[in-house]
């Protein structure tokens, strides 16, 4: 209990500071709210996404023969992917209305470097049941068809070479005798002569010419191809106009000389055809075969563009949220954040994992990242035929509208956190400092109020007093205490002063009437009785007017005048007419040597001197000296009077130099405890403290008085010189 | 013809003891026991000499009032106060009035009667000789006192002095150079009870009585722990 008792709480402040962290819990629980909702949000997504592909799955279901107009292997066929193309496509040479990236797939043919003569890229793509095909040849000396000539190898030309529908093998030259619109032929087995007289209609292209060499674009229908669309493409570059000998032939299939195709892969325009139209914004389908291939596809672009960082207070404010989130998470949730989850290799992975678990049978719903601040949810469903899976349906969809809706009001719920937290953190410092600063002003009048003595100095207190709060109220009831004690101290000061003035008159009534009384008989006038009488009246005279006395003490100093007065000589003078006045008592001296100051009233310092002298005779044991002893400090002055005699009771130090404490017993009933009193009072009117104690050998008391002094100066000097006289005489 | 000395004192008892004591030294007495009264009585005559106590009944500045409206009709008639107010302020306020000496309860009546003689002796003295050179007169190094007109002069300029302060101050002259005691210059007050407290009051009001008129003056010294002593050099 009594450690508990000595253990002492936090201040005002720290308590309220601290009742202040509790608001923390808003932006704790705004963010586990926030990662709730992501979560469920995105769940919500996986689940729409994962019906939608089921339901396009069952769309494909039962349809192999949607999936069986492809070799089942690939491996024996180089093949040429044949790009959907969103726009329709003029032929001029120009790879503009492909679409955007188009020409990062293109293929490169020829030498390694590809800047070689006759080198070129390839580009393919299709589009309502056209095959287009886009060259990029590299051929500085090129040499146009001389259409004198009816042979056709005899310039540069490109040659196609494919599988008919109808399983006959198909070869056309595409010919051009100066740029612009070009020619086709189909051609005899030997690619020299055109097989049939009129050009081909059905391959139609245009050529270019650029600084490098020329570029090609031309197209020609699926339809040619048949369904196992087995196609191969050489380019044949003549450099010698004259001579027109085929300098290179760059092939698409590896082996020269011999008749072999590679394989046109497109999408499946049939299941295109189904998925067409369910697309919907920020979506993409793709329907996916048991090959992984790419049936189908349909929708927008999921990835977007990257919004443009600008420099601006915001962006950086965002920017620091971004690098402050994995702490905010860490420390909310307890868990390790990861940011998008994952990013490229393991978005690769992502997807290897949702279309190879999708094609085992097995719906699935995953995120995968795009960028740093992009994700999209994969979600892919099986589709079955006779208990096969013959394919799968893929469904992207940007959560990107999820995140940035969680990232906006993650931000937000920060900002607002942290703006309202500071908010409150001052406005509760402020609240707290104010309070604790009240309150510390109101103890600080209220203990100054009363002195250590326990005199009050105040009778009401002057702050607080009109706040309407507790504290005002506080302060009011101290006030209203305070006021009443003061009262009563009042009544208890002017105590002896109205004693004496009630005492006086009937006092002065007896003691007239006594002098009457032994005027009119002279037969009393020597009697005892009289006397003893007359004496009374005289020793209550004394006692009420030495009451008086002590009670205006305080009172009369403060309108007492000081001097700078020289403490030595005062004090030799009053111990020299000691000497002569109490000649029974052996007094010894032992001043400072020198003048000490001190800015005093001489007739207080002498009343001092006096009770203090008293006090010590009547203590002093028989033939035992007093010693009076004077030193001088740097800025303090301290007499002190010593006797031997009785020592002090234990624990009278203190209360020795209380009003109406008196040691002595009751020998001496005159005595009222005052003079020590009025020692101590004009002690602290001069701004000095007094003290009592038990001399080192216990042989007797010590009373020791300490006054400031003042530094000597010439003229303080003059100035005692005319007070105090050098000698006394007798 | 006797000498009328008006008591102006609201307690009966204490009246009646003044009274008697007075009346048996010779004198007239009447006496009043409310301000309305004394009034009165002093309109019809005004005495030789007047006795004021300064609380009478409820009113508690009774005495100073009446003072002043005497004073008034008679600038020099002698007037003592004697009352159990004696707080310095009241002294001094009392003084400033023109009393001319103010004396604290209890009273000796030997003393009063002493008193009332000697006041109403050098009033007479004051108004023979009013401003003639004074044959009963001291001299003091710089110091003129006349004891019997109870007049002082300090350089030849004219110092007021109470009662009791003249009488201290004549005790301490007596013997120039001499260190006098508390308690000699006790006895000089001719009051009952007096303290050293009370003889450094008076004193330190003589001295400042004195340098009013000399800045120098210097000629009242204290014996710390004895009593004073008069020096004739400064």
């Amino acid at each position: 209990m009594k450690l508990l008792h000595r253990i002492r709480g936090p201040r005002l402040g720290t308590k309220i500071m601290l009742l202040g962290l509790t608001l923390l819990v808003v932006p704790w629980f705004s963010y586990r709210q926030l990662v709730e909702m992501e979560h469920l949000l995105i769940q919500g997504q996986s689940n729409a996404q994962l019906l939608t592909a089921e339901g396009i799955s069952t769309l494909f279901n039962g349809r192999e023969d949607l999936f069986n107009d492809l070799p089942v292997t690939i491996e024996d066929f180089e093949s040429l992917y044949a790009n959907p193309l969103q726009n329709a496509i003029r032929l001029d040479g120009s790879l503009e209305d492909w679409g955007e990236g188009v020409d990062d797939k293109a293929l490169r043919f020829g030498s390694e470097t590809g800047k070689a003569d006759g080198d070129f890229q390839l580009l393919l793509g299709e589009r309502g049941g056209q095959l287009y095909v886009h060259m990029d040849v590299i051929d500085p000396e090129h040499v146009y068809r001389n259409t004198e000539y009816l042979r056709l190898d005899n310039a540069d030309h490109i040659r196609l070479s494919f599988i008919r529908a109808d399983g006959d093998d198909g070869r056309v030259s595409i010919v051009f005798s100066k740029p612009g619109v070009t020619t086709a032929y189909e051609m005899q087995p030997d690619w020299r002569f055109a097989s049939a007289g009129p050009p081909s209609n059905s391959v139609q292209g245009f050529m270019q010419e650029t600084e490098q060499g020329y570029r090609v674009e031309f197209r020609m229908p699926l339809s040619l191809l048949g369904s196992s669309r087995y196609f191969g493409l050489a380019l044949v570059d003549v450099d010698d106009p004259e001579t027109g000998e085929i300098r290179r032939i760059v092939q698409t299939l590896p082996t020269a000389g011999k008749e072999s195709f590679n394989l046109v892969v497109l999408r499946s325009p049939e299941v295109l055809n189904i998925i067409q139209g369910l697309g919907y914004s920020g979506a993409r389908i793709l329907v996916i075969d048991p090959q992984k291939r790419v049936r189908a596809e349909t929708g927008t672009n999921v990835s977007r563009n990257e919004p443009v960082r600008k420099d601006n207070l915001l962006e950086n404010v965002q920017r620091w949220f971004k690098s402050l989130r994995p702490w905010v998470h860490w420390i909310i949730t307890g868990e390790q954040w990861t940011p998008a989850r994952s990013l490229t290799e393991d978005a690769a992975a992502t997807t290897e994992i949702v279309i190879g678990s999708s094609l085992e049978g097995d719906p699935i719903a995953l995120r995968r990242s795009l960028s740093e601040t992009q994700e999209v949810i994969m979600a892919a469903h099986p589709i079955v035929s006779r208990n096969k899976v013959i394919g799968a349906v893929v469904v992207e969809q940007n959560i990107d509208e999820i995140l940035t809706f969680q990232r906006s009001a993650l931000e937000q719920v920060i900002l607002v956190s942290i703006v309202s937290l500071f908010a409150v953190f001052i406005a509760l410092l402020a609240f707290s400092a104010r309070l604790a600063w009240r309150i510390r002003s109101l103890r600080r009048e209220a203990s100054n109020a009363i002195d250590e003595y326990g005199r009050l100095r105040i009778g009401e207190l002057q702050r607080e007093m009109y706040a309407g709060d507790e504290i005002g109220e506080l302060a009011r009831s101290v006030s209203n205490m305070l006021s009443k004690l003061q009262q009563h101290n009042n009544f208890l000061e002017s105590m002896p002063r109205t004693l004496r003035h009630e005492i006086n008159n009937p006092l002065n009534t007896l003691s007239t009437s006594l002098q009457n009384l032994a005027e009119e008989n002279p037969e009393v006038r020597d009697s005892k009785y009289l006397e003893s009488a007359k004496r009374g009246v005289m020793r209550i005279g004394a006692i009420v007017q030495n009451l008086a006395d002590a009670a205006n003490l305080e009172e009369s100093l403060e309108a007492e005048e000081r001097e700078d007065i020289d403490i030595e000589l005062l004090l030799q003078s009053y111990v020299a007419n000691c000497r002569i006045t109490h000649k029974d008592c052996e007094f010894i001296y032992r001043g400072a040597g020198r003048p000490v100051y001190a800015n005093v009233s001489d007739y207080r310092i002498e009343q001092l001197l006096d009770k203090i002298i008293d006090n010590a005779i009547d203590f002093h044991r028989n033939n035992t000296p007093i010693r009076v002893q004077l030193d001088s400090y740097r800025d303090h002055l301290q007499i002190t009077v010593a006797n031997r005699g009785p020592l002090l009771p234990a624990n009278a130090e203190k209360s020795l130099f209380d009003s109406m404490v008196s040691h002595r017993g009751r020998q001496n009933r005159l005595h009222f405890g005052l003079g020590l009193y009025v020692v101590r009072i004009i002690a602290e009117r001069h701004g000095g403290i007094v003290r009592a104690m038990n001399l080192a050998d216990a042989s007797g008391v010590a009373i020791m008085v300490q006054l400031p002094r003042v530094a000597t100066e010439d003229e303080s000097s003059e100035l005692h010189e005319q007070i105090v006289p050098k000698a006394a005489t007798g | 013809m006797a000498k009328s000395i008006a008591i102006v004192e609201d307690d009966p008892d204490q009246r009646a003891n003044y009274a008697d004591a007075i009346t048996k030294k010779g004198y007239v007495v009447r006496s009043y026991g409310s301000r309305e009264e004394a009034l009165a009585g002093f309109d019809q005559q005004l005495p030789d000499l007047v006795i004021l106590d300064i609380i009478l009944g409820e009113e508690v500045d009774a005495g100073f009032q009446l003072c002043r409206d005497l004073l008034a009709r008679a600038p020099t008639l002698p007037v003592i106060f004697l009352t159990e107010r004696i707080n310095e302020i009241d002294k001094i306020s009392g003084l400033r009035l023109g009393a001319w000496d103010y004396l604290p309860k209890p009273i000796s009546l030997d003393y009063l009667a002493e008193r009332i003689s000697s006041l109403l002796r050098i009033n007479e003295v004051r108004a023979e000789q009013a401003e003639t050179e004074s044959p009963t007169a001291r001299r003091i190094g710089d110091l003129m006192l006349d004891q019997d007109a109870l007049l002082v002069s300090w350089k030849g300029e004219r110092i007021d002095l109470s009662g009791t302060e003249f009488r201290m101050l004549a005790k301490l002259v007596r013997a120039p150079g001499h260190a006098v005691s508390y308690e000699s210059l006790m006895n000089a007050t001719m009051q009952s009870l007096v303290t050293n407290n009370t003889i450094n009051t008076h004193m330190r009001n003589i001295r400042k009585k004195f340098e009013k008129v000399d800045k120098e003056f210097a000629c009242i010294k204290s014996e710390y722990g004895y009593g004073y002593r008069w020096s004739n050099e400064s």
